[in-house]
């Protein structure tokens, strides 16, 4: 089958990944499928390309399909109007502060009732993603079946108004999916925890030739004399940046090393430019700092720097999931990671990386990894270990499996 | 004729002195031959000397006879073109008869061992046909070169069917050969329990003129052909172990995670919470580090322990809870009771517990299981070892952790099933001894191979 992936069209079947995970995950896969044999699974979100929800519905759809599971996809249609409604509201959720209009609430309402009306829905179990789509649970009462929601934002700081216009479509659900426990809201519904994951065969993860990522390197003018640190994250506030200079000059005071910040500017965020000039002149001229803005989608370049890097870094300050600690991971790298969101799911600390809550603490976490090969290599390898069993697409793929099963199948034990 | 028989004696004595000779030569070599021939049977106890008895108990006679006759015209005073004559005529003789126990042995050989390959009636019979023509070519082949009649013709239809029948049977042949070559040497027999290098393995149930069936751990039927298997290297483990009163059939689990909405961000909502969370809740977090982790030096942590030392800060009891023995509990409840009871000793002893940060609050998970039969099942303790050693981890974290505690067995299964219906007394009870949270599942299983191989050794 073939499946764009970063731009490229190839053929990408769910076999592949078997030197990756084992046939037994692979075999449990196709077993766990068998289970939903004649029912139809309708995902429905808001595009079909752009955004993390359409990658990973790209991925997955085809795959769920291979795997002899009838999974469809359809996205609900909309104007330029509406989107910038809903892009308000995915701020808000967010706990940004937006504008929103009675206006804004009654245009989201009329475009979702256009959208009832004319979607095609045939399914047994309807995966309704993100807010865009949610009013379509109105179509439960006329249509029955099993209706899941899944919610990809982090909401547990909403805008209060905007989570109460959602909150009555939410509750009408059979379940709620959420990628982190924090995440999740008091609900009447069932509530499930499924975190996103990484492709291992997409151009950001795969394996990379050293002339690639060598190549990469000279590009950006990244010399390899000496142990590389990296944080790759759009320039925010919230990834602390200027956070992350201070803890490398702490670091460079006993070990030569180098620090590379790559990441892009968020077209979204008027801050973003403001941030990038503040770490600008917060790096200096030091030859050793590499701040280097990055276009959208360079994800062989993202691939290469985190290869290339001796220890990762994500000092974030509040992160959603922050799977660019999984990726970095994946790649058997040692990371110094913040305590916070989705990435306390990933580092267990001090078995699969190191957590840390300030700038002092990652300054020393950093200077416990490069002056400890051989215990950072341990670290990189349990890390990679934990990503390949839980934050690879196949076990999103099983996740999303036992989901439909599970809304089948009422209980703590289901015996299939 | 009186006078020419008393001119010339010799002419004819001597002939039929050679004939007698040779004649009672052939049947002296005949008896010693036929002696030997009876020693061997004897000691090989083979079903065809009857036959080879019958056959050639009398041929051999007509052939001492037939040449006796061709040295005594050899040696007699014929012309040559007499004595030529009579050798082809001799020759022409032997070459009928041999052709005919040739034919007669065949057919007895194949029509015997091919039923024992499982060969089909027409497979049997159109190899016994097909052995018959290739004989009775021959004999016509040498019997027109005998006569001087040209051959050559003849010889090249022969090359020409030959061709045409090694493609037909291109396939089948080497099967064929081969399963004699396996039922001759005795390599394998039904029975036997055998793993072939490309990965076919199991209890052989049949062997046929063309394939090996086994009985794979699937219970299903693989058929490897017998040219493949001559040609592959295979361990034979002989014959079957004892077989079990009912099967093991391998089960693996997967568990989603269910959100309970509840989260406690500090000892006493904590223990609040605990008093009167589902069971499911409880097995989440003293068994989902062991899930997500077992790739590590196993460390027993339960989730309370870890957040008490990481988000509260609080180590010594977060080693407490780290040390509880989760083995030594035979049921969920009591474990609970015992999480509870080590958190309110604490916090009656006056210890203050803070609040956990922001964003760091304990979030209580259920979690949900999806119990799932495999195509594993075994019979005896020799399926049973090798299918678990083709199980995934999850279905042995099923056998040894969750149905011993979740599903309040008591005791794993693995144990139950050896002790229950194999009466491996010794075995089940190593096994129900052993805390496996002491190991990585991956050390576990190899532990427990260990334990099987030796025990079928």
């Amino acid at each position: 089958m073939a499946v764009t992936i970063d731009g490229k069209t190839y053929q990408i079947g769910i076999s592949q990944y078997e030197p990756i995970v084992g046939k037994s995950t692979i075999d449990e896969l196709r077993l766990l499928a068998s289970k939903l044999s004649g029912k139809v699974i309708q995902n429905v979100n808001s595009t079909f390309t752009g955004g993390g929800v359409a990658e990973i519905l790209s991925r997955m759809v085809p795959l769920l399909q291979q795997l002899g599971v009838d999974a469809r996809w359809n996205i609900i249609r909309g104007n330029d109007a509406f989107y910038q409604v809903t892009k308000k509201f995915h701020n808000a959720l967010h706990g940004r502060k937006e504008e929103i209009t009675a206006a804004d609430f009654s245009l989201f309402r009329e475009v979702s009732e256009k959208n009832m009306a004319v979607l095609d829905q045939q399914g047994d179990i309807f995966f309704i993603h993100d807010p865009q789509p949610v009013m379509l649970i109105n179509r439960k009462k006329e249509q029955g079946k099993k209706w899941a929601w899944r919610c990809h934002i982090d909401i547990s700081q909403p805008d209060p108004a905007v989570w109460q216009f959602l909150e009555p479509f939410v509750v009408q659900y059979d379940a709620a999916v959420f990628s982190a426990p924090a995440f999740s809201r008091e609900l009447p519904i069932r509530q499930f925890l499924i975190s996103p994951s990484i492709d291992p065969l997409s151009d950001k993860n795969r394996e990379l030739p050293q002339e690639t990522i060598d190549s990469v390197l000279a590009k950006y003018n990244v010399p390899q004399d000496k142990p590389i640190i990296t944080q790759v994250s759009r320039f925010d506030y919230l990834k602390d940046p200027v956070g992350v200079i201070k803890a490398f000059e702490m670091v460079r005071k006993s070990v030569d090393c180098r620090l590379v910040l790559a990441g892009g500017t968020a077209t979204d965020d008027p801050e973003s430019d403001k941030v990038l000039a503040e770490v600008r002149e917060k790096a200096g001229k030091n030859p050793d700092i590499h701040v280097l803005l990055i276009p959208p989608d360079s994800n062989i370049e993202i691939n290469a720097f985190q290869r290339a890097s001796t220890v990762v870094l994500q000092k974030s300050l509040r992160e959603g999931f922050g799977l660019t600690v999984a990726e970095a991971l994946w790649k058997a790298k040692p990371v110094v990671a913040s305590a916070v969101g989705g990435i306390t799911l990933q580092i267990q600390n001090k078995f699969t990386g190191l957590t840390s809550h300030g700038i002092e603490g990652t300054a020393f976490a950093l200077k416990q990894l490069l002056s400890n090969p051989d215990y950072a290599r341990w670290l990189g390898e349990n890390g990679r270990e934990h990503v390949r069993y839980n934050f690879l697409i196949t076990r999103h793929i099983r996740d999303y499996l036992l989901l439909f099963l599970a809304m089948e199948h009422p209980g703590d034990i289901i015996t299939l | 004729m009186a006078q020419w028989l008393v001119e010339n004696w010799p002419i004819i004595a001597v002939p039929m002195l050679v004939f007698f000779a040779v004649l009672i030569i052939g049947l002296w070599l005949r008896r010693a031959a036929s002696g030997y021939f009876d020693r061997w049977v004897a000691r090989a106890r083979w079903e065809g000397s009857s036959v080879v008895n019958q056959t050639l108990r009398r041929t051999s006679v007509y052939w001492f006879i037939l040449l006796g006759a061709a040295i005594a015209v050899q040696v007699s005073s014929l012309p040559p073109q007499a004595k030529s004559l009579a050798g082809r005529l001799l020759g022409s003789l032997f070459v009928v008869s041999f052709g005919w126990v040739l034919i007669t042995l065949s057919e007895w050989l194949l029509g015997y061992y091919l039923p024992k390959l499982k060969a089909s009636q027409l497979a049997i019979r159109t190899t016994i046909n097909v052995t018959r023509i290739i004989i009775l070519i021959l004999g016509i082949l040498i019997l027109l070169d005998t006569w001087g009649v040209p051959t050559a013709p003849l010889l090249l239809l022969i090359v020409v069917v030959a061709l045409a029948a090694a493609l037909v049977f291109r396939d089948t042949a080497p099967n064929l050969f081969a399963g004699f070559q396996l039922n001759t040497t005795q390599q394998i027999k039904v029975g036997d329990y055998i793993k072939v290098e490309t990965g076919e393995e199991g209890y052989i149930t049949e062997m046929s003129w063309a394939n090996v069936r086994l009985k794979g751990l699937d219970q299903s039927s693989i058929l490897v052909p017998n040219s493949r298997l001559l040609r592959s290297t295979f361990v034979n483990y002989g014959h079957p172990l004892k077989v079990a009163k009912e099967p093991f059939r391998f089960y693996s689990r997967t568990h989603l995670k269910e959100l309970t909405g509840l989260k406690a961000r500090n000892l006493q909502e904590m223990v609040s919470i605990l008093k009167t969370a589902p069971d499911a809740v409880i097995y989440y977090h003293t068994h989902n580090f062991l899930e997500e982790h077992y790739y590590l030096t196993p460390e027993p942590s339960n989730d309370f322990a870890v957040w008490v030392s990481d988000a509260l800060g609080d180590d010594a009891l977060g080693e407490q809870l780290a040390s509880i023995d989760t083995f030594s509990f035979s049921n969920l409840s009591s474990l609970r009771d015992r999480l509870v009871g080590i958190i309110e000793e604490h916090l009656a002893r006056g210890c203050t517990s803070r609040d956990a940060l922001e964003g760091r609050e304990f979030h209580f998970v259920r979690s949900v299981s999806i119990v799932l039969p495999t195509h594993f099942v075994a019979s005896d303790l020799r399926e049973f070892t090798e299918a678990l050693r083709k199980v995934s981890l999850s279905s042995l974290y099923f056998h040894i952790f969750e149905s011993r505690l979740r599903l309040g067995r008591g005791l794993n299964d693995f144990s139950v099933w050896l002790r229950d219906s194999l009466e491996e007394l010794d075995l089940a009870d190593d096994i129900a001894r052993v805390d496996p949270y002491t190991y990585t599942l991956g050390g576990l299983k190899t532990w427990l191979l260990q334990l099987m191989e030796k025990r079928i050794k």
